[in-house]
């Protein structure tokens, strides 16, 4: 028994240095499962705080850009406003519109820490729980899409980029309807892979991506980027293709998180549905 | 004693908030050699360091840059193995007659071979074990491999540089 102790006590320090992998690695298996590490996430109050500091001061290096990404969308808006239709014909017509509901409502934020260069790439936003944020909702910027919201806290978001292989986002070429997953796994911010696209559907280099909705994160037909390359996948019966995203992900500072209104319905459809 | 623990503990905290406010968003080379400045702290702790401080002092310092990355664990997990690999490498390396009282692991005291080797050897195991742990892909491992050897050599550039820049020679020491 004493030659026991003996030896616990001259490994002491090897069995400290097990103990403390042990941990981290349990830590580590808990961060990828979403809600887990909430507490150890950058939506950390006194982490979001210093890095509000952060943003504070490092937003003015990107101002010039900022302004023209602004100004081009006001510009996308403007040209969509009933100030800049007449009508075709000269005849008042009058659209009470009764068979339209709202689907989505968005909220401007603004990104206050993230990486677009990691293999595993996140995001902080300025506006949490207290602004109605909550976790599964989507990102976008006023290109593209930017990610998911992963834990808030009261005031600020946890969001996984794009740019992560730990998210799948639903979507569809705009010209032919077909649909596929958006899968990082380029390691390049710039560009993403599409797979699960079928073999017979005719992709073109050039061929617009945009989300597909209905996964309650991000609104249908909104921009993800454009084909690029489409590799034959020798035996396989999909494309294996390579857009390029059109949202900047090294350069994102103003987002809009987007609340599916109607999500909660149709979760209760479809669990009822495929449910225990 | 008083001052060496001052000076620790301060040296960890600028080299911890330098590397999670300004060091975490450099993107070199499209984001292989992105720097880890936050080891110097590690690598600078003192000889007479009993082995589970070391091992506690790395963990927590790991989990604190975890903590602003968004990655639990990563960074603990990358130091923990980087102590342990300096208790032994400081065993190995040491000077015939053992490490002379008072002496600092740093150029001045020890010499720019014997400093640089002990970086280069600990900066790697460091940069290997997070890369790897990062992607936890074995099939991509030349991916990681050229990640860790490019970061790596940014982060020991910086480390030597910072060394050379912000330590005093202390007076009556060759």
């Amino acid at each position: 028994m004493r030659d026991l102790f003996r030896f616990l006590h001259r490994i002491r320090d090897t069995l400290l240095f097990l103990a403390l992998l042990a941990l981290s690695f349990v830590l580590l298996a808990g961060g990828n499962r979403y809600h887990r590490a909430r507490a150890l996430t950058s939506s950390n109050a006194a982490i979001g705080t210093l890095m509000q500091w952060r943003a504070n001061v490092a937003d003015y290096t990107g101002l010039r850009a900022q302004n023209q990404v602004l100004a081009e969308e006001n510009a996308r808006w403007r040209n969509r406003h009933v100030s800049a239709y007449a009508p075709a014909e000269d005849l008042f017509v009058r659209i009470n519109d009764t068979i339209h509901r709202r689907v989505h409502a968005q909220l401007a934020a603004k990104v206050i820490n993230g990486t677009a260069h990691k293999q595993r790439n996140f995001l902080t936003l300025d506006k949490g729980a207290k602004a109605g944020v909550g976790p599964d909702m989507g990102v976008i910027g006023p290109h593209g899409i930017v990610g998911v919201v992963r834990a808030v806290s009261p005031h600020f978001a946890s969001v996984i980029s794009v740019l992560n292989p730990d998210v799948r986002t639903s979507v569809q070429l705009r010209r032919t309807g077909h649909f596929g997953l958006l899968y990082w796994d380029t390691n390049d911010p710039r560009t993403a892979s599409v797979v699960d696209i079928a073999k017979h559907a005719h992709v073109q280099p050039g061929d617009t991506i945009e989300t597909r909705g209905g996964d309650g994160l991000f609104p249908a037909g909104w921009p993800v980027g454009v084909v690029e390359t489409i590799e034959p996948q020798p035996g396989g019966n999909y494309h294996d293709i390579t857009i390029r995203l059109t949202e900047d992900m090294t350069r994102n500072g103003h987002v809009y998180v987007v609340k599916d209104l109607q999500r909660a319905e149709r979760d209760s459809l479809q669990q009822a549905h495929t449910g225990p | 004693m008083i001052g060496t623990i001052a000076s620790n503990v301060l040296r960890a905290l600028a080299l911890v908030l330098v590397q999670v406010m300004v060091l975490d968003h450099v993107d070199l080379l499209n984001g292989y050699a992105v720097p880890y400045l936050y080891v110097l702290f590690l690598l600078m702790l003192p000889f007479e360091l009993p082995a589970w401080a070391m091992l506690i002092i790395a963990a927590a310092t790991g989990f604190t840059v975890d903590l602003f990355g968004n990655t639990p664990g990563m960074h603990m997990s990358a130091c923990t193995v980087m102590a342990f690999a300096r208790v032994h490498l400081l065993r190995v390396m040491a000077p015939r007659e053992g490490y002379e009282f008072g002496a600092r692991p740093v150029i001045a005291d020890m010499g720019l071979t014997w400093t640089a080797t002990h970086a280069a050897v600990l900066v790697l195991v460091h940069h290997l074990w997070l890369f790897t742990v990062e992607l936890f892909r074995w099939d991509r491992m030349g991916e990681v491999l050229l990640r860790t050897l490019l970061s790596a050599l940014f982060t020991l550039v910086l480390c030597m540089l910072a060394q050379l820049l912000a330590t005093r020679t202390r007076p009556g020491r060759a």
